[in-house]
C-alpha cells in the first residue's frame, strides 16, 4: 500500500513538474502583461515535438534537443508577443484571452498537420526507455530525476534573473510601472516580449523534460494548460514557489485520484478542484490576498 | 447604444429574407437543409454567448457544458421517460438557466482571465460527467432520440429547418427587446464603467449574473434543438471544441450584435460542413481567424455597418429631433420636482465615527457630522485630506472600515452604491464619469434607473409595462435636459463633448432621479467663469428645491458665498464646523491652509 501511494506521489511529482512549468510561465507573463496565455499547453506539447524532431530526425543528443527546444521557445515567445499579445491587447482584456484561444487552434491542429496526430516517443536523458532504480521498492525512473533536477534548476535560474540581475529588475519594473520604466530608460516592450520569451521558453523546457514518460504531441495541450492554471491559482499566481509547488500539488493529486478512480473520472474532479479553490481561498495558499482581481 | 442597437436590428430583416430564400432553394438537397438547420440550431446559443461577451463584458468558454444540458434534457426524458420534446426541452433550459445562474455566481468574484479558465474548466467538468454516467450511456451517448414533435406532430427535416429558424428568430426578438429596454441600458452602462453603472443606480452584479443566465439558457435551448434534429447525443461532440465553436460565432459575427451572432453561426456551419475533408487545416484556419478578427476587426463582421460613424447629416438631424422634441412639450407647465418632506424629523444624512483604512493609512479618521435637512454644506479641505474617500464612504463605492452611516434613520452601512441611490441619493464624481458610448439623452436616461419598476420579464417581452417605463424615464431626462439648457446636446455621444458640459449631463444624470440628497464632488474643476455662474444658479435652484446637499470644492468664493454650513477636513479629521463666517476665521483653518496659499488667499479676500 505504501509502496503504491510513493508509485503514484512519484508519478504525480513527474508529471507535476511540467505543470508547475506551465504555472511559472503564467506567473511571468502574468506580472509582465497582466495576461493569461491559454496555449500555455500547447506550447508545453510543441517544446516536446521539437525536441522530438532534433534528437529523432536531427539524430542529435537529447541534450542538445533540450536546449534547442528551449531556446526555439523563447524566440517563438518573443514574436508571440509581438504579433498576438500586443497588438490584441489594444482591444482590451478578452480580446488578449480570445486570441489566445485562436492560438490554441493555430498550434493544436498546426502541430497535427507536421508531426501527425499520434503522440511519438522522446529518448530519455540517460539510460534506456523506462530504466528505473528501486530504492525500497518504488520504481524511479531515471528522467524523473532529470526532471526533478532541472525543475530546481530552471527555478532556481529563474530567481537569479529576476531578482539578481538589472535585466530581470528592469522586467520587473516594466511590469509594476510602465510608464515609470520607460523614464528611467527601460524598453519597456522588449521587457515584455522577454518576459513572454521566458514563459514559453519554461514551457518548452518543460514539454521535453516529460517527453520521455509521457510521449510527445497530442492533444494533452489544453489538459496542461488548465492543469497548470490549477496550481499556479492554489499556490498564488502571484507568487513563483506558489505556482511550482501548486504545479507539482496538482500532479501528485491527479495520480492519487488515478489510483482508485476510473482513468476519465480524474481529469474532471481536478478541474473541480480549481472552482472550489476560487471559491474557496482565490488568493491561493501562498498568494496575498489584494493580488486576486485582475 | 440605440443607434448602434438600430442598425443592428436593421440587418435583421435582410438575415430573414436570406433565410427564406435558402430554406426554398435548400429543400430539395436533404444535405444543404442539414447545413442550413444546424446554423439555425447553433445561431440561438451564438446568441446568448455574443450577448454575454459583447453587452456584458464577461467571457465563457464553457457554453458546450450549457448546451450539454440542454441536449441530455432532450435526449433523456424523450427516451427514457417518454416525454415530448417541448417540455423535455423546457426542462433542459431551466436546467441551463439554473446551472447558468450558478457560474455566474463564480463569474462575480472573478473577472477575465480567471472567469475565462473557470468556465472552460466547467465545460470539461459538464463533459466529463456525462461521459461518466451510466445513465446517460457514458461515451457512447444516447440514441434513437424521437424527432421533435409539436403537439404530437413530428417534425420533418424540412420542417425543422424552418422549426429551428423560428427558435433563432424568437430568440433574437426577445434579445433585442431586452437590450432596447432598462436591462439593456443596464448592460451599455455595466460595460463602460461599472462603478459610474453602480452609482447611477444599476444593481451591477444583479445584470452580470442575468446575462450569465441568459446565455446559459440559450446555449441550454440550442441543446436540446440539436438532441431532437440529430436524434443522437454524445459527450464527444459537446467539448471544448464546441465551446470555441461558439466563441467562434460570436467574435466572428461581432460580439454584442444580434445580426452578428445570426451570421456567425451560418458561416462557422457552413465552414465546419465544407472544411469536414480537411479538418486540421480548417481548424488550424479557424485559429488564425479567430486572432484576425480580434485584432484587427474587433467589430467582427457585423461592426462593418455598426460601427460606422455617424455622418454630419444624420447627428444634426439627430440634434434638430432632439430639440424639437425638447421644444414641443417646453410650452408645458414647468416641470413638477416631487418636493422631498424635509421636516420628517430624521436627518437626510448622519455619519458616525466614519474611519477608512488604506493598509498602514487612515484616510478618514472618526469623522462624525449630522446634516440638516434642506440646507447646502460644503466640505473642503487641502489635497488628501479624505474629502473623496469619505463621499465614497457615503455612497456605498466602499465601505468604511469602521463607524456607522446613516441615511434618514437607515443605517446603510456597507451597503452597495445602487441600494442607497435607491434611497434617493445622487452623486457625481470629481472626473465626471459618463458613460462615453452612450449619448447625452441615454446617459440622463440611466440615471433615472432606480425610478423605473419593469422587470426583467417584461423587458423580454416588451411588454406594455416596460414600453410605459421606458418612455416616462426618457421623458423625464428630456425635462431635466431642458431645465439644465442641455436639449440641443441629447443625441451628442458622450465621449464628443467638453468637460464642461460633461460636468453639466453628470449633474443631470445625478438629479434626474429626484434625489433628495445630492453629493458633489468637485463640481466646478475645471470649469470657466461662465460655467461656474450657471453651476451656483442650478444647485441654488436645488437647494430652493428642498434637496439637501453635500458640496466637496475647492474653489472658496463658490464655497463661502453659497454654503449655509462648512466642514473642514484635514489628515482625515474634522477639524472645523460652523457657518462660513465661522470657519473662515477659524485659526486652524487657516494654518491647515497655509501651504495653500491661494486659496488661504481666497478665504481671506471674501472675509
Amino acid at each position: 500500500m505504501i509502496v503504491f501511494v510513493l508509485q503514484l506521489v512519484v508519478a504525480g511529482l513527474t508529471v507535476g513538474s511540467a505543470y508547475a512549468l506551465v504555472a511559472l510561465g503564467y506567473h511571468v507573463i502574468l506580472r509582465a502583461t497582466r495576461a493569461i496565455n491559454f496555449s500555455q499547453g500547447e506550447f508545453v506539447v510543441l517544446g516536446g515535438l521539437v525536441a522530438y524532431t532534433i534528437v529523432h530526425v536531427l539524430h542529435a543528443s537529447p541534450w542538445i534537443g533540450l536546449i534547442g527546444a528551449t531556446a526555439a521557445g523563447f524566440a517563438l515567445g518573443w514574436v508571440y508577443e509581438r504579433i498576438v499579445l500586443r497588438p490584441a491587447a489594444r482591444n482590451g482584456d478578452i480580446a488578449v484571452i480570445i486570441a489566445t484561444i485562436g492560438c490554441v487552434y493555430i498550434l493544436l491542429y498546426g502541430h497535427a498537420l507536421i508531426w501527425g496526430s499520434l503522440p511519438q516517443p522522446l529518448a530519455p536523458f540517460t539510460g534506456a526507455q523506462g530504466q528505473a532504480i528501486h530504492p525500497g521498492g518504488v520504481a524511479i525512473q531515471e528522467q524523473s530525476l532529470w526532471v526533478f533536477a532541472l525543475l530546481a534548476l530552471a527555478f532556481a535560474a529563474l530567481w537569479l534573473l529576476f531578482d539578481r540581475t538589472t535585466f530581470g529588475k528592469a522586467i520587473r519594473a516594466a511590469a509594476v510601472n510602465p510608464v515609470g520604466a520607460q523614464l528611467v530608460g527601460i524598453d519597456v516592450n522588449a521587457a515584455r516580449a522577454a518576459s513572454v520569451g521566458i514563459a514559453i521558453a519554461l514551457a518548452a523546457f518543460g514539454g521535453t523534460l516529460i517527453g520521455p514518460i509521457t510521449l510527445v504531441g497530442g492533444t494533452a495541450g489544453i489538459a496542461i494548460a488548465i492543469k497548470g492554471f490549477v496550481g499556479a491559482v492554489a499556490g498564488g499566481l502571484d507568487s513563483p514557489m506558489g505556482c511550482a509547488v501548486g504545479g507539482l500539488a496538482v500532479g501528485v493529486i491527479e495520480k492519487l485520484l488515478a489510483g482508485w478512480l476510473p482513468y476519465q473520472a480524474v481529469d474532471p474532479v481536478v478541474y473541480a478542484l480549481l472552482l472550489l479553490v476560487l471559491i474557496v481561498r482565490p488568493q491561493g495558499l501562498f498568494g496575498r490576498k489584494d493580488a486576486v482581481r485582475d | 447604444m440605440i443607434e448602434r442597437l438600430r442598425r443592428d436590428v436593421r440587418a435583421l430583416p435582410v438575415i430573414a429574407l436570406a433565410v427564406i430564400a435558402y430554406g426554398i432553394v435548400a429543400h430539395a438537397s436533404a444535405f444543404a437543409l442539414q447545413v442550413g438547420t444546424y446554423a439555425g440550431i447553433f445561431a440561438t446559443g451564438a446568441i446568448g454567448l455574443s450577448l454575454l461577451l459583447g453587452n456584458s463584458a464577461q467571457i465563457s468558454l464553457g457554453q458546450a457544458g450549457f448546451f450539454a444540458l440542454g441536449a441530455y434534457a432532450v435526449a433523456w426524458l424523450t427516451t427514457s421517460a417518454g416525454w415530448s420534446f417541448i417540455p423535455a426541452a423546457a426542462v433542459g433550459v431551466v436546467a441551463a438557466t439554473v446551472v447558468g445562474l450558478g457560474v455566474g455566481l463564480i463569474a462575480l468574484r472573478f473577472a477575465g482571465h480567471y472567469l475565462a479558465m473557470a468556465t472552460l474548466a466547467f465545460g470539461l467538468i459538464v463533459y466529463g460527467v456525462f461521459s461518466q454516467l451510466d445513465a446517460f450511456g457514458g461515451v457512447n451517448g444516447i440514441t434513437d432520440i424521437p424527432p421533435i414533435d409539436i403537439f404530437g406532430h413530428a417534425l420533418s427535416n424540412a420542417h425543422a429547418y424552418w422549426f429551428a429558424w423560428l427558435a433563432a428568430a424568437l430568440c433574437a426578438w426577445a434579445t433585442w427587446n431586452l437590450l432596447r429596454s432598462r436591462t439593456g441600458r443596464a448592460f451599455a452602462a455595466l460595460s463602460g464603467d461599472p462603478l459610474a453603472a453602480e452609482v447611477a443606480g444599476v444593481p451591477v452584479k444583479r445584470y452580470k449574473l442575468l446575462a450569465f443566465a441568459y446565455a446559459g439558457a440559450l446555449a441550454g435551448l440550442s441543446g436540446a434543438l440539436y438532441a431532437g434534429y440529430l436524434g443522437l447525443v454524445i459527450p464527444a461532440a459537446m467539448g471544448v471544441q464546441l465551446s470555441i465553436d461558439f466563441l467562434l460565432m460570436a467574435v466572428l459575427g461581432g460580439s454584442g450584435n444580434i445580426s452578428g451572432a445570426l451570421i456567425g453561426a451560418a458561416l462557422v456551419a457552413g465552414l465546419d460542413v465544407a472544411g469536414h475533408t480537411w479538418e486540421n487545416w480548417r481548424l488550424v484556419a479557424y485559429g488564425v481567424l479567430v486572432v484576425c478578427v480580434v485584432i484587427f476587426f474587433p467589430g467582427g463582421l457585423a461592426g462593418i455597418y455598426v460601427r460606422r460613424g455617424r455622418s454630419r447629416r444624420e447627428a444634426e438631424r439627430d440634434g434638430f429631433a432632439q430639440a424639437a422634441a425638447g421644444a414641443g412639450t417646453h410650452a408645458e407647465a414647468p416641470r413638477e420636482r416631487s418636493v422631498p418632506a424635509a421636516a420628517q424629523g430624521e436627518s437626510p444624512l448622519r455619519i458616525e465615527r466614519v474611519r477608512k483604512r488604506f493598509g498602514g493609512l487612515v484616510a478618514v479618521h472618526d469623522v462624525s457630522f449630522t446634516l440638516e435637512a434642506g440646507r447646502l454644506t460644503s466640505l473642503i479641505g487641502p489635497n488628501g485630506a479624505g474629502k473623496t474617500t469619505l463621499f465614497n464612504a457615503i455612497s456605498g463605492v466602499s465601505a468604511p472600515s469602521a463607524g456607522e452611516i446613516v441615511i434618514r434613520g437607515r443605517s446603510v452601512t456597507g451597503w452597495p452604491a445602487h441600494r442607497i441611490v435607491a434611497l434617493g441619493v445622487g452623486r457625481s464624481f470629481q472626473n465626471a464619469r459618463l458613460f462615453a458610448d452612450l449619448t447625452v439623452l441615454e446617459n440622463v436616461v440611466l440615471g433615472a434607473f432606480r425610478r423605473e419598476r419593469s422587470g426583467f420579464v417584461a423587458d423580454l417581452l416588451a411588454l406594455r409595462s416596460a414600453r410605459h417605463d421606458e418612455r416616462e424615464a426618457v421623458e423625464r431626462a428630456r425635462a431635466t435636459l431642458r431645465d439644465l439648457g442641455l436639449e440641443r446636446r441629447a443625441g451628442v455621444y458622450a465621449r464628443d463633448l467638453t468637460f464642461g458640459e460633461r460636468r453639466r449631463v453628470e449633474l443631470a444624470r445625478a438629479v434626474v432621479s429626484d434625489p433628495w440628497l445630492l453629493l458633489l464632488d468637485e463640481p466646478a474643476a475645471g470649469l470657466n467663469a461662465a460655467e461656474r455662474a450657471t453651476l451656483r444658479r442650478d444647485v441654488l435652484d436645488l437647494r430652493s428645491h428642498g434637496v439637501t446637499m453635500l458640496l466637496i470644492e475647492h474653489d472658496m468664493r463658490l464655497v463661502m458665498s453659497i454654503s449655509d454650513r462648512v466642514l473642514v477636513l484635514n489628515f482625515g479629521e474634522l477639524i472645523a464646523d460652523g457657518t462660513p463666517e465661522t470657519v473662515r476665521n477659524d485659526p486652524a483653518v487657516i494654518a491647515a491652509y497655509l501651504g495653500d496659499e491661494r486659496a488661504a488667499g481666497d478665504m481671506r479676500s471674501e472675509a
